[in-house]
């Protein structure tokens, strides 16, 4: 079980970083809690004691959700449920819904947050790869001298192996900025023990744009995670597809290196054909999200992969 | 330490306690509030029962840090019924018997308003995806389900109010009726107190010290830090028990706790009865076993070779039980038959994985009486045992049954009971012990795991003329339910079929592995599985319908079984046709069948694995819904 001589709330990031000062090395951040909790348990960590939690999640900059000049500012703890219930995020966001619903079950998602399955950093988190492929960038937030300042990264580089992150001891992840992606279709796969509560074993993010006549591509984002130690984009099969013309056979071409992509520890063959079948189910559906001609398509290609 | 205040809304009232820093939600409604309709299933957010409303969403609360509910609105499950009438999705789940074991239903209860809530029109798929964060293992879900869409029609007017009572039952006319369970309302409403929900005044908290290995020599406890800390009331090991120690269904080989050896991993070597829960298990920490590491069996068929290590004295060989049965002359029916099958046969250890992890509370009565609540699946036999264990006559031994929050066999063994009740003595107070799921997995019988070997003769019309089936048995470290089980698999295992020879064995077999023990079906399904395969592989090789080869080998009324047991009805003709009809089953052998399949798409046929209820009203459609 998981136990502390004190839990402090801040209630500004002032605060939080006086907390952090005055606790150096004695504290650990916490946010949703989902994952330290079932952590500090027998069998994963046991009984852990941490002299100071710093519960960050009621911070109003890490609660900014705002949807302007075709930028989309999330604040680190905004829960995954608001990527279902917020019309205005979903619409900016398409392919984040897809990810949402995949992502533990109804109950968790109202607690667990962006910026906690951001800086736990796991090589299967769900969040993750959604938001890489949605370019999403991390602002980092740290108090030199007495001034809060900032820095901002691609998420593309924030995560730098299993629970591993560029994020500084004195930083907090206060915000994930992404590009409204109005336009495009999202689609978001997912394969674990069971449908809900799930650990992915393999899951791959897609966003697809086409372009005025309907049939090519004009923008093509994809991001898997469970095949390595970090999620990652797959921008060679993107590229292949940019501004090509939306066909069966181009699909699994492009699908079929996808596979080469596998560095996991176990179960690599599995994940080779999953990834496969993933990367075409995706781009399928998330390209008839984005209003490609279902003429395209042709049925049997879309039900034995879609 | 200092304490964190907690000022919150619960179920309507204001309320101001003073809490741990690092207690949960869950901590906070149960211990704090005693409002224990709020169930802790797992601790680690898997299987819902914990979840209470904050601030309007649903939450899961072992998940939740007590400190966020700081100023927050609280709705337990004994919220939605304040006013004494049950809300109509409770109405709704005691009309269509939602509620078996009862332990997942407040969760259940609590997740189906979080969906009615969300959506009063609530699909029937969004309901299934919405109640996914929480686990049954009672129902099959079916009758959930069926309620909260009868709660979603009554609420909408889609049915009458009158749909939410009971069936009009004809004078004495209860078989076939639909009858509501009696005992619905007290778990629809969270009112229903399981063992780990009961408190009583001074009642001291136990934590247990478990064996690290798997088979070990003990050569000594030291149990006196433990004792020092303050808030320890007692430390007992296998020295206190002053009668005979020894309990199990058949054989009486296990000892309340270790005794002299450990012999899994997981067995019970000292308890400590404390003031709270957290000095109880840092007192079990200091105990110190000097532990002398001998050498381990994992194997029920190396077990059973000369030479391996022993686990019980009593039985050298390592054999718990043996049932072998004859009948014919097995090897000269298999010389005669067309074709014979061999085939080895391997089932896994099973975890029970009931929502409610063991626990119970033990006290002495005012005449002297060692009374122990739990949720003990053989009360009686318990009884008696510890009267033995502890010296004392029978009548000065109760034992209290508490719902069951789920068994499944899981329930039937006394494996710790026996320490609550040395633990009472001691200490004059009552004492309770609740599992935690991972103790509960680690410590708990399983199903046993199963090596078949296996020989079936069929002649080529079909009939099966002979079987030689041996099944080892991994019964782990102690006997339990094990020569019950191999009882039931020797008398079932070679399935519902006119069988003239026949040479069965099974044998349950001691190792280091966590005991095995009673479990659904009770030993017949690890052979039905090597049965039945058979079946189909017979079928197969034959060119036959494996509903037809089943049909021609199937006993009869008036058979007589192996056993010796004269059938007068036998049903399994009857549970053919049903299935083979059920199943949509495309007549012949499994080989004639092709690439494509007839059944796919048609009615009664379930869709493919999907998460998009939600979706369905999404402004871009997919293909498959325009083709549709």
């Amino acid at each position: 079980m998981l136990t502390c001589d004190d839990y402090l709330t801040p209630v500004t990031l002032g605060e939080a970083f006086d907390a952090m000062e005055n606790h150096r090395g004695v504290y650990r951040l916490v946010a949703g809690a989902t994952d330290i909790l079932p952590w500090a348990r027998e069998g994963r960590a046991g009984d852990v004691h941490i002299p100071v939690l710093i519960d960050i999640a009621g911070i109003p900059e890490l609660n900014v959700r705002e949807v302007a000049g075709g930028n989309v500012r999330l604040g680190a703890a905004t829960r995954f449920q608001r990527f279902l219930d917020d019309k205005t995020l979903a619409a900016a966001l398409p392919l984040m819904p897809f990810c949402a619903v995949w992502f533990a079950d109804d109950q968790i998602r109202e607690s667990a947050t962006i910026g906690g399955n951001l800086v736990n950093a796991s090589p299967a988190a769900d969040g993750t790869p959604a938001l890489l492929a949605h370019d999403a960038r991390v602002v980092l937030s740290s108090r030199k001298a007495g001034k809060i300042v900032q820095r901002t990264m691609p998420l593309s580089e924030f995560a730098t192996g299993p629970s591993n992150t560029m994020l500084a001891a004195d930083e907090i992840l206060v915000e994930v900025q992404c590009p409204a992606l109005p336009k495009h279709g999202g689609a978001f796969e997912k394969v674990g023990h069971r449908r809900s509560l799930v650990i992915s074993t393999v899951c791959v993010a897609a966003l697809v744009e086409i372009d005025a006549t309907g049939e090519r591509f004009a923008d093509v984002k994809l991001a898997v995670a469970g095949i390595g130690p970090v999620p990652r984009r797959m921008t060679a099969i993107e590229e292949a597809l940019k501004t090509k013309a939306l066909s069966s056979a181009i699909l699994e071409d492009a699908a079929d290196s996808a596979g080469d992509l596998v560095a996991s520890r176990t179960r690599q063959d599995y994940r080779r054909e999953v990834v496969r079948g993933f990367v075409l189910r995706a781009l399928i559906n998330a390209a008839l999200r984005a209003g490609a001609s279902t003429k395209l398509i042709s049925r049997e290609f879309e039900a034995k992969y879609a | 330490m200092p304490d964190l205040k907690i000022e919150a809304t619960v179920n309507g009232r204001k309320v101001s306690k003073n809490v741990a820093p690092f207690a949960r939600l869950l901590d906070f409604v149960r211990d704090d509030l005693n409002l224990t309709g709020t169930k802790e299933g797992c601790g680690a957010g898997e299987c819902g029962t914990c979840s209470v409303f904050v601030d309007g969403v649903l939450v899961k609360s072992c998940l939740v840090p007590a400190a966020k509910a700081k100023g927050a609105k609280i709705e337990t499950v004994e919220g939605l019924a304040r006013s004494g009438e049950l809300s109509v999705l409770q109405k709704a789940f005691h009309k269509t018997g939602a509620s078996q074991c009862g332990y997942c239903i407040p969760g259940m209860v609590m997740a189906a308003t979080a969906a009615i809530r969300s959506n009063p029109l609530v699909s029937d798929d969004e309901i299934k995806e919405r109640l996914g964060g929480n686990i049954c293992r009672c129902t099959g879900y079916s009758k959930i389900f069926e309620a909260v869409e009868l709660a979603r029609d009554v609420m909408n007017g889609a049915r009458p109010a009158t749909a939410l009572q009971e069936e009009e039952v004809d004078e004495g006319q209860f078989i076939g009726a639909n009858v509501r369970r009696l005992d619905a309302p007290s778990k629809v409403s969270g009112a229903l107190r399981y063992a780990g929900d009961t408190v009583m005044p001074g009642m001291l908290h136990v934590a247990v010290l478990r064996s690290p290995h798997p088979h070990a020599r003990i050569v000594s406890i030291d149990t006196s830090a433990a004792e020092a800390l303050p808030g320890v009331e007692a430390v007992v090991t296998s020295a206190d028990v002053p009668g005979v120690d020894g309990f199990g269904v058949f054989v009486h080989d296990q000892p309340v706790m270790a005794k002299g050896k450990v012999r899994y991993v997981g067995e019970a070597v000292a308890a400590v009865a404390a003031e709270d829960e957290l000095t109880a298990k840092r007192a079990a920490a200091l105990i110190k076993v000097v532990f002398e590491a001998l050498p381990a069996i994992f194997d029920p068929d190396e077990a059973m070779k000369a030479g391996a290590p022993i686990v019980h004295d009593y039985a050298p060989d390592n054999v718990t039980k043996h049932i072998p049965i004859r009948k014919g002359d097995v090897e000269k029916a298999l010389a005669e038959c067309d074709l014979v099958i061999e085939n080895t046969y391997e089932t896994q250890q099973v975890e029970h994985a009931y929502l409610e992890p063991e626990a119970g509370l033990a006290w002495v009565d005012h005449d002297g009486v060692v009374t122990v609540l739990s949720p003990s699946q053989n009360i009686t036999n318990h009884r008696h045992m510890l009267s033995r264990i502890i010296a004392k006559p029978i009548n000065k031994v109760r034992f209290i049954m508490s719902p069951v929050g789920g068994g499944f066999g899981g329930k039937e063994d006394m494996i710790y009971q026996g320490m609550l009740a040395l633990l009472a003595m001691k200490t004059g107070k009552p004492v309770r012990l609740v599992f935690t799921r991972e103790e509960s997995i680690a410590t708990t019988a399983k199903r046993h795991p199963a090596r078949i070997h296996y020989r079936s003769g069929f002649m080529r019309d079909g009939r099966l003329k002979a079987i030689a089936l041996r099944m080892v048995s991994d019964g782990g470290a102690y006997g339990l339910s094990t020569e019950g089980v191999m009882r039931k698999a020797a008398i079932l295992g070679a399935g519902p079929y006119d069988i003239q020879n026949l040479q069965v064995d099974t044998i349950g077999v001691y190792t280091n592995n966590t005991p095995s023990g009673a479990f659904r079906s009770f030993g017949a399904l690890q052979t039905q599985f090597a049965t039945e395969t058979q079946m189909d592989i017979a079928a197969e090789k034959l060119g036959l319908d494996p509903f037809e080869i089943r049909r021609i080998n199937m006993m009869r009324n008036g058979a007589i079984t192996h056993t010796k047991q004269k059938l007068g009805s036998v049903s399994i003709g009857r549970v053919l046709d049903q299935l083979e009809k059920a199943a949509q089953w495309e007549k012949g052998a499994p080989a004639q069948r092709g690439d494509s399949r007839g059944d796919l798409g048609t009615d009664g046929a379930r869709r493919a694995c999907a998460l998009d209820a939600r979706f369905v009203e999404a402004p871009t459609k997919t293909m498959k819904s325009e083709v549709a």
